[in-house]
């Protein structure tokens, strides 16, 4: 969160993409670092010991919020 | 009279904005900031294909951070500014 | 910098249960704390040099105001006395400096907590205890030393379980976890010595840690043989430290010392057999390609990645900090794992001076 918060201070629209267990700290984070319209990408949770086809389905999960991300209209989900 | 101390401390209060949005994708650079987490590397390069090939966007840099848990180095984030119009990065397992 | 806020403080009645009010607003961290008065605040604020409103350091990933108001109030919640109030200023300033990313600490899904090791006087003269039964309880100034810390940690930090901390497990040093070494009875130049320090200077040193873990040898009466057991105890696969390298420290008990001293061993000489003979085949930590062929990237570059390469527990015998811990009698050491390549130790002088040049001893002046 940091980093996007840096980049988008740089003037770059990024997509940031956490896991459902990472949502609620990205929300904390990007308040703290005070850019609290960051909205981030989220794909269901694990990333880290998934297969190349589980990978597939987090990447179909992820492509049309990171579109909405960088155009402004991605949304906050709880 | 007895008080209750707050312990936390106050967080500072300047909020900014975000970056202006882009209103059309097509032929805009793209980087993609790698945080070198298990698996990121794939999910962000599969992303990247995806979007080279659907949306047009034109893949620049592929960054990668020393320590996926560390901030990327302001240089780092300096260079991927001038060679990118859009960027997408991944944190958290 | 700009000016800091007063602590706010909300008024209850006379017969208020304040412990349980403390509670209800989600300022403990778990045990019942000691409900700060103005008078203990200000003995605190004067052992820490008054000026309330001066900001020591902000304390990730909540990025809190750490003033010595602040401060002062989490000491007294933590049951500080103002002899304990330097050590934890000297532990959160060297916490929240970037080597040791905090908020990657605070936030990570791994156990790894501060471990606080104090060195020179400033140890005696808080009463802290590095003999008998050191990481365990009994003694108020590793206990309140420990929890002040981790209470900063949460209430101004904002590491609260499920929130910012996302520890899949956690471990007990999470309450307290802050000892000093054993300098009256370690054999060696102590820690911060070792590291370029006087032997009169004190220091905190700071490192995101697992719980110790216990190394049985009653049987050798060498070096080797007691140091072959810690190999033993570092050579899982298990801990960070074996697939994301960093830093891990290794704790001598006396007797065990006493022994290896005998041998004629050093701190170098120690560090640099563990080093030597401890770590796991490249095979084993990628669990023989099973899952996808790994390479690893959390491994230095430069190892070599062929089945039957010796993966190393840290890259360097530097990165093992060695302390003598514990009381006289018993053939124990531990070593205690790191968090990995994503944080440094911290090594600072209480006071704030930087290191002295004078003296290295044992062939290293680094961290």
């Amino acid at each position: 969160m940091h980093d996007a918060i840096e980049l988008e201070g740089r003037g770059v629209p990024t997509a940031v993409i956490v896991t459902t267990e990472f949502v609620r700290e990205a929300k904390v984070q990007r308040e703290a670092l005070g850019m609290p319209g960051v909205i981030p990408v989220v794909i269901p949770h694990p990333l880290s010991s998934l297969t190349d086809e589980e990978i597939r389905s987090r990447v179909a999960a992820a492509l049309p919020q990171v579109l909405a991300a960088w155009q402004g209209k991605l949304r906050d989900v709880d | 009279m007895n008080k209750i101390y707050d312990p936390r401390g106050s967080v500072a209060a300047q909020t900014r904005e975000i970056s202006p949005r882009a209103s059309s994708l097509q032929g805009l650079r793209l980087g993609v900031l790698d945080n070198t987490k298990w698996n990121a590397n794939k999910l962000l390069r599969a992303l990247r294909e995806e979007l080279a090939a659907q949306h047009g966007l034109k893949p620049t840099g592929y960054y990668r951070k020393e320590s996926f848990s560390r901030f990327a180095e302001p240089q780092l984030l300096d260079e991927i500014r001038k060679q990118s119009d859009l960027v997408v990065t991944a944190i958290g397992d | 910098m700009a000016a800091q806020p007063a602590v706010e403080a909300h008024t209850a009645g006379d017969d208020a249960d304040l412990v349980e009010l403390y509670y209800e607003r989600g300022f403990s961290d778990g045990l019942p704390v000691v409900p700060p008065t103005p008078a203990k605040i200000d003995a605190m604020l004067a052992a820490l040099g008054g000026e309330p409103q001066f900001l020591e350091c902000r304390v990730p990933p909540r990025w809190g105001g750490l003033t010595r108001e602040v401060l002062a109030v989490n000491l007294v919640m933590a049951g500080c006395l103002p002899q304990h109030a330097r050590i934890v200023r000297a532990a959160l300033r060297a916490l929240c400096e970037p080597a040791f990313n905090l908020n990657g600490v605070q936030a990570t899904t791994h156990m790894a907590a501060p471990l606080l090791v104090v060195n020179g006087p400033a140890a005696r003269a808080a009463g802290m205890n590095g003999g008998c039964n050191a990481f365990g309880s009994g003694n108020r100034a590793n206990a309140t030393i420990g929890r002040a810390i981790r209470l900063v940690l949460l209430n101004v930090g904002g590491g609260w379980p499920g929130e910012l901390d996302k520890a899949t497990l956690g471990h007990p040093g999470k309450y307290t976890y802050a000892v000093c070494e054993n300098e009256a009875l370690s054999p060696f130049a102590p820690y911060h010595v070792e590291k370029g320090f006087k032997a009169d200077d004190s220091t905190v040193f700071l490192m995101a840690a697992e719980a110790p873990h216990s190394v049985t040898n009653h049987v050798a009466n060498d070096a080797q043989g007691i140091l072959d057991s810690i190999c033993s105890a570092m050579s899982t696969f298990a801990h960070n430290n074996s697939v994301s390298q960093g830093h891990c420290a290794v704790v001598i008990g006396p007797e065990h010392a006493a022994t290896i001293a005998k041998s004629g061993w050093k701190r170098a000489d120690i560090r640099n057999y563990l080093w030597m003979y401890s770590g796991n085949t490249f095979a084993e930590i990628s669990f023989n390609h099973r899952y996808g062929k790994v390479y690893n990237r959390n491994l230095p570059v430069w190892y070599r990645r062929e089945p039957d390469s010796r993966i190393p527990i840290v890259p360097s015998a530097e990165h093992i900090h060695l302390f003598v811990i514990g009381g006289e009698a018993g053939r124990f050491s531990a070593f205690v794992p790191g968090w990995g390549h994503m944080t440094s130790p911290v090594l600072r002088e209480i006071e704030g001076a930087s290191p002295g040049s004078e003296r290295c001893v044992d062939g290293t002046c680094q961290l």
